[in-house]
């Protein structure tokens, strides 16, 4: 390498290592650190064997939205790993529990009938005002005469179900004009066990209510949502993709009477091998969802189509809704051809997706959900972890320190070794320490990769791998000085010989720490990552930074002269060859 | 020049063949011990292999291991393992117990953090496992370790030849069985870490030895018609010895600081486990690649035709090998004449590195 060549590459490397440095610093463009250096609740969930990947990924969906419902949690990572785990994450969680409520449980799906529809309104909340403006209109004793009206509709005996439709899209116009900003009382309207959810309240944080979990079944005072669905009472749920509102009987199905469910592509229009059950567009083939129940659930199927069929079609009440987790999935309405004699029987069924939008993926979508209602009610849980802020603190402390002393360490023997050369390495450290600093900030804030304390650990480990590399080369030039070439020919030609070794070296190396990240899980990720990018950094260390900073350190006084100098690192020629 | 001199330029004479039978019978110690502990006391496996709960945070109370046994002792779990620690001058606990309802581990964290003073349940660190946990991580550090070993030997067939392949696996094995032994001796707690960063290491350990195989396969091509392969052996341990002993040292420095600084001192204990696994998987992987390896291809490589030639004709002429300043007690040339070709019986195999020499 001509000292030109080498003065270049040595100041762009310094320039790029360390400047980079200095620009994430300045920033404030940190590693992202793991739940074990910050503190966090983390849970490892396992599906049964055999579970789809869709619907793990499905499980991962609704735990996210869970989660992020909670309100408390920074930057949750849920994600799917291995075969048929979902590994939490949730840095900085304070409450333990209500994390373990969000992700222990499977999402609820149920088969409702529906009872009514509106759009954009809740059909309590319709019912509601209704009630209101008759109260204001009428005496004390229509009130309750009304109020009951009111209930028997939700029960599903209302004959007003269309009017009531129509009537909303206008009422709540009238009361946002009109009407105080306070929200009509829902109590009058509540059909009996239906109670007001008791939220957190903003002015009073000591007196915590009791969690949504605990008051199965009850209603947002305001919007006349269900916010916690329990499938033996009535609920009144959205369907967030049509924006349909429905009032809704208790389950009759429930997620664990089904089978299977698969997205089929029907050529008859509806003969897949299941009875019809869902709007039929007529066409030549159309996408379908092919339900599939096991003997429970077929019975319970049989006798709830017939009890739908009996309403005439294009009624509401013919409509079946897929819930799951509190949302409306879809609403399918039972074909005309069934009727309430014979219902849909065998177990069998389709659901067709109907031409509008992308039915292909509508049809995936859905029997997705399906399925991942028919997995048992929780994971199981191999792994629960909370790890306090001060433990973790304390943890990233004592990785530093070790980092470092081990860091200075191996400069200090290097330094007795090799002289001059120890030096090389003492810089080079800092540029390889520099670069991982950069590379883990980067990662953290672009992928979201954490730094965990096993990472830490991979990182100190692989400061003594990088020392290897130095060694290697430094004993070469030493070999390459004995067998009687001049210091700057040994230093040249030498690395080109070690650095075929050095690099074969770090493939196997890197070989391992990939193989143990693709098969491995939870902590022990994090240790192959931080070896693996190691021992890249480490390569380009050895080329970009040791090659030009050993060849011009070569060309000083310290490659021939003094005590600290090359020369008296690695020798002179041998006198007599073996 | 004294020894560090001599080890420093490469000049070092030693007799690593001469001398195997030391090294072998020190091995085979090591080996009887490691099993013997391993079949008595078993290895320590941390919550993650058995399943259960640990609990473990700050002492402000600076509570007696007898209170919290007290406190534990209520709620009827009198068999959990309490340990009181201590770190940067911080007192602290842990609590180790066999899987429980997560009602009941609620009700212990509670009773423990009364007796040790932390009002703010959260502070307090827990860890739940499933008995199923730890098998399916070990299971997937098996795989790993499998196919690993099966890439590993197969380059090694390539790049070497087959009974250096086989050998480094005997080293490797080697090492496991002597990492497992003293873990199975000193009690330490074996956790999904150590069973991984064990692992890893052995992976760096199996490069050692090809590092000293491939120098012997280098010298071998240079003078296998002028020298013994004891002595060749011997020449390139020499020849590498200086380099192992860096990069093991270099290697231990960074792992020590980790053991010794981050986890006695700081009291960082997963640290300690990755800390600990890799310090014994160095250093046996240094030693086992010197003193063990590396000899034993000398005694089975003699056995070929090649070197039996060798060795005979050098004998005539009475040329001393290089490096083989041994006591004639140590290697009795006749014997080894006489009882190797009888050993192997019928017609010996043809020499293998001819093919090297077209």
């Amino acid at each position: 390498m001509s000292r030109r060549a080498a003065l270049i590459t040595l100041a762009l490397t310094l320039l790029v290592s360390w400047g980079s440095l200095v620009v994430t610093q300045v920033l404030g463009v940190r590693p992202k650190l793991g739940l074990d250096l910050r503190g966090g609740f983390s849970v490892l969930l396992e599906a049964p064997d055999g579970t789809d990947p869709d619907v793990l990924e499905k499980a991962a969906e609704i735990m996210r939205r869970r989660i992020e419902a909670l309100g408390d949690v920074q930057e949750p990572e849920i994600a799917v790993t291995g075969l048929r785990s979902i590994e939490v994450q949730l840095p900085g969680v304070t409450s333990r529990q209500r994390a373990l409520d969000a992700v222990g449980k499977i999402g609820q799906l149920a088969f409702r009938p529906v009872l009514e529809v509106s759009l954009g309104i809740s059909p309590l909340l319709a019912a509601a005002i209704q009630h209101e403006q008759s109260t204001t209109t009428t005496t004390d004793a229509t009130t309750t005469t009304s109020g009951e009206g009111a209930t028997t509709t939700t029960s599903g005996e209302g004959a007003t179900t269309t009017t009531s439709g129509e009537t909303t899209t206008t009422v709540p116009a009238t009361t946002t004009t009109t009407a105080p900003p306070t929200p009509p009382d829902l109590t009058p309207v509540l059909p009996p066990g239906i109670a007001i959810c008791v939220v957190d309240d903003p002015d009073d944080p000591d007196d915590a209510p009791p969690p949504l979990s605990d008051q199965p079944g009850c209603v947002d005072g305001t919007l006349g949502i269900t916010l916690s669905d329990d499938p033996t009472k009535e609920a009144w749920l959205a369907d967030p993709r049509t924006g349909e509102v429905f009032a809704l009987a208790p389950a009759r199905v429930l997620g664990g009477d089904l089978a299977d469910a698969q997205p089929d592509f029907s050529q008859s229009g509806g003969g897949a091998g299941g009875v019809p059950f869902g709007v039929s567009t007529g066409g030549v083939g159309e996408w379908v969802v092919s339900l599939e129940f096991n003997r429970e659930g077929a019975a319970k199927f049989e006798q709830v189509t017939k009890e739908l069929a009996a309403y005439s079609p294009g009624d509401p009440r013919r409509r079946f809704a897929i819930v799951l987790d509190g949302l409306v999935q879809s609403a399918p309405q039972i074909s005309p051809e069934i009727g309430p004699d014979t219902g849909i029987s065998g177990g069998r069924a389709v659901i067709t997706m109907g031409t509008g939008g992308n039915p292909e993926q509508a049809a995936r979508d859905l029997s997705v959900v399906l399925r991942y209602g028919a997995l048992p009610v929780a994971f199981e849980q191999p792994s629960v972890q909370s790890v306090s802020a001060t433990l973790g603190a304390d943890s990233l402390q004592a990785g530093l320190a070790a980092g470092l002393a081990g860091l200075g360490l191996v400069a200090l023997a290097m330094l007795a070794y090799y002289r001059a050369l120890g030096l090389v390495n003492l810089v080079g450290l800092t540029v390889f320490a520099s670069l991982l600093l950069v590379i883990f900030s980067l990662l953290g804030e672009t992928q979201g990769v954490s730094l965990t304390l096993a990472g830490v650990a991979g990182i100190i480990v692989s400061i003594g791998i990088t020392a290897d590399s130095y060694i290697l080369y430094f004993e070469r030039i030493k070999e390459e000085v004995s067998a009687g070439r001049s210091l700057r020919a040994a230093i040249d030609h030498g690395f080109g010989r070690a650095f075929r070794t050095i690099f074969a070296a770090n493939v196997v190396a890197l070989a391992a720490a990939a193989l143990l990240f693709m098969l491995a899980v939870g902590a022990v990720k994090g240790f192959a990552l931080a070896l693996g990018i190691a021992t890249v950094v480490n390569v380009l260390v050895a080329r970009i930074f040791t090659q030009p900073a050993v060849a011009l350190l070569g060309m000083t006084p310290l490659g021939e002269r003094g005590w600290f100098s090359i020369r008296r690192a690695v020798g002179t020629a041998r006198e007599e060859t073996a | 020049m004294n020894l560090a001199r001599r080890l420093y330029w490469g000049t070092t004479h030693f007799d690593f063949v001469g001398r195997r039978r030391r090294w072998f019978m020190l091995s085979a110690a090591l080996m009887v011990v490691s099993a013997l502990a391993l079949g008595i006391r078993g290895l320590n496996l941390s919550v993650d292999f058995i399943g259960g709960s640990v609990i473990q945070g700050k002492n402000p109370a600076e509570a007696s291991l007898s209170e919290i046994r007290g406190a534990l002792g209520r709620l009827g779990l009198a068999g959990a393992k309490v340990q009181i620690t201590e770190a940067a001058g911080e007192k602290g606990f842990r609590v180790q117990t066999g899987e429980l309802t997560p009602d009941l581990e609620d009700r212990m964290v509670a009773a423990v953090a009364a007796v040790v003073g932390i009002d703010d349940l959260d502070e307090i660190s827990r860890q739940t496992v499933g008995p199923t946990f730890g098998r399916q991580v070990t299971e997937a550090a098996m795989r790993a370790l499998v196919v690993f070993l099966i890439l590993v030997s197969l380059y090694m067939w390539w790049r070497l030849e087959w009974k250096m392949a086989l050998l480094a696996l005997v080293g490797l094995g080697h090492d496991l069985l002597l990492a497992a032994g003293i873990y199975a001796l000193v009690g330490f707690e074996v956790t999904p870490a150590t069973v991984i960063a064990l692992l890893t290491i052995l992976g760096y350990s199996l490069f050692d030895t090809v590092v000293v195989f491939d120098k012997i396969r280098e010298n071998i091509s240079e003078r296998s018609d002028r020298q013994t392969l004891s002595a060749i052996v011997n020449m390139s341990v020499n020849q590498v010895l200086m380099r192992s002993i860096n990069t093991s040292f270099t290697s231990l420095l960074p792992i020590g600081s980790l053991l010794f600084i981050g986890s006695a001192l700081l009291g960082a204990t997963t640290l300690r486990e990755f800390a600990l696994a890799l310090f014994i998987g160095v250093a046996a992987g240094t030693y086992s690649s010197i003193f063990l390896c590396a000899e034993l291809l000398a005694v089975w490589k003699e056995r070929e035709e090649h070197w039996q030639r060798i060795r005979r004709r050098l004998g005539r002429k009475g040329v001393e090998d290089e490096y083989a300043a041994r006591e004639p007690e140590i290697i009795p040339e006749p014997e080894a004449a006489a009882a190797l070709p009888a050993a192997t019986g019928a017609v010996p195999r043809p020499p293998r590195k001819r093919r090297r020499h077209r």
